[in-house]
């Protein structure tokens, strides 16, 4: 049973960041740099390199997730990521700016359905790490 | 290719217009000649390889500070040096309820040879009219009466006004899935790529570059 909750929350993992990358990607990388741009965090000289790297970031780690190789350290690193995400816009909502999400694909105001979304995804992203983690420590391997 | 298709139409109506910014100048507005009057949202060569068609809300604060910051960028990076073509296309927002009307008196002065002058000062008054409505009162401040009662009076009565604009919308939502204003398309060899929210200059900049650099 765990075993099986521990594949489908994998699955669903790699899914979203395989989709978030994808939906990047199909866009001018540009629409990516005008969201990161109108959260008001980043100096402008980082909005084109992260711009261009972090969707291809997002599907190698949901090819990763979806293989199912080293997933613990896979599943962290996606939580990690999550995590960042999380505060990143919590912070930019808190403080009333204007932002695009950017989240999957440009088009979407960031709100509070946006931070309930992401955290979700966070806990979707602990649950899996957490189970990955005791799996290996009861000495069988990945899901 | 349906772009490509789309936008013929207004590549067959588009005619050489020198390159010009949107700035305020002081004295007597400048009229472009009539022979222009079907093109008068365009400017740049028709030789250029690339397009840059602007989106916009004339009642949207962020298209304010972009056709008042980022626009003449564009066009001295860009427009006056023969690289690309700058398109104005319409976009009022359903949420905004004059932003129609403005578009019209802009396109009305536009037939009129006064589009830059007159889509300067409804975007400078911007904070004024958005309360109001009150429109007219500041284009007619830049406008020669007698010019100023043609467009008027054009409003009322010219529908290729509201057929321009709906023509705008039309493409906007149809081909490029137009979602804010302001949105930026790069057009090159038929492939349109909207940008959207706009990146500040230096970002843009590289991203059109890059664009021409491409065969």
């Amino acid at each position: 049973m765990k075993r099986a909750l521990l594949l489908i929350g994998r699955l669903l993992l790699a899914g979203i960041f395989l989709y978030a990358g994808y939906a990047k990607l199909r866009e001018p990388w540009a629409n990516f740099a005008g969201s990161l741009f109108t959260l008001k965090l980043l100096p402008d000289d980082a909005l084109e390199p992260i711009a261009k790297t972090l969707p291809w970031c997002e599907v190698a780690l949901g090819v990763a997730l979806l293989s199912g190789v080293w997933l613990r350290w896979f599943a962290l690193i996606a939580s990690l990521m999550l995590l960042l995400f999380l505060s990143v816009l919590t912070r930019s909502y808190v403080m009333g700016i204007a932002a695009d999400c950017g989240c999957f694909g440009s088009g979407e105001v960031l709100g509070p359905m946006t931070l309930v979304r992401d955290s979700v995804m966070l806990l979707l992203g602990l649950a899996v790490t957490i189970g990955a983690f005791r799996m290996s420590s009861s000495g069988r391997h990945y899901a | 290719m349906r772009c490509l298709l789309l936008l013929a139409p207004v590549l067959l109506l588009s005619a050489q217009t020198p390159a010009s910014a949107p700035v305020h100048k002081k004295g007597p507005p400048e009229r472009k000649p009539s022979a222009m009057v079907q093109n008068y949202k365009e400017t740049g060569s028709p030789s250029a390889s690339i397009v840059i068609e602007e989106y916009a809300d004339y009642e949207c604060p962020h298209c304010a500070v972009t056709y008042r910051d980022l626009l003449p960028q564009i066009i001295n990076e860009y427009v006056k040096t023969g690289k690309a073509r700058l398109l104005h296309r319409d976009f009022p927002l359903p949420m905004h309820q004059f932003a129609r009307q403005a578009a019209m008196l802009a396109d009305a002065a536009g037939e009129l040879g006064f589009y830059e002058v007159a889509s300067a000062q409804i975007f400078k008054t911007q904070a004024e009219w958005s309360q109001n409505g009150n429109i007219e009162i500041q284009l007619a401040k830049v406008l020669p009466p007698g010019d100023m009662q043609k467009v008027r009076e054009m409003v009322k009565s010219n529908p290729r006004l509201e057929e321009s604009i709906s023509k705008d919308v039309a493409m906007g939502q149809n081909v490029d899935r137009i979602e804010q204003t302001p949105t930026l398309v790069i057009v090159k060899n038929g492939v349109r790529q909207p940008i959207a929210p706009i990146p500040p200059f230096p970002v843009l900049k590289s991203f059109i570059d890059q664009t021409l650099a491409k065969k």
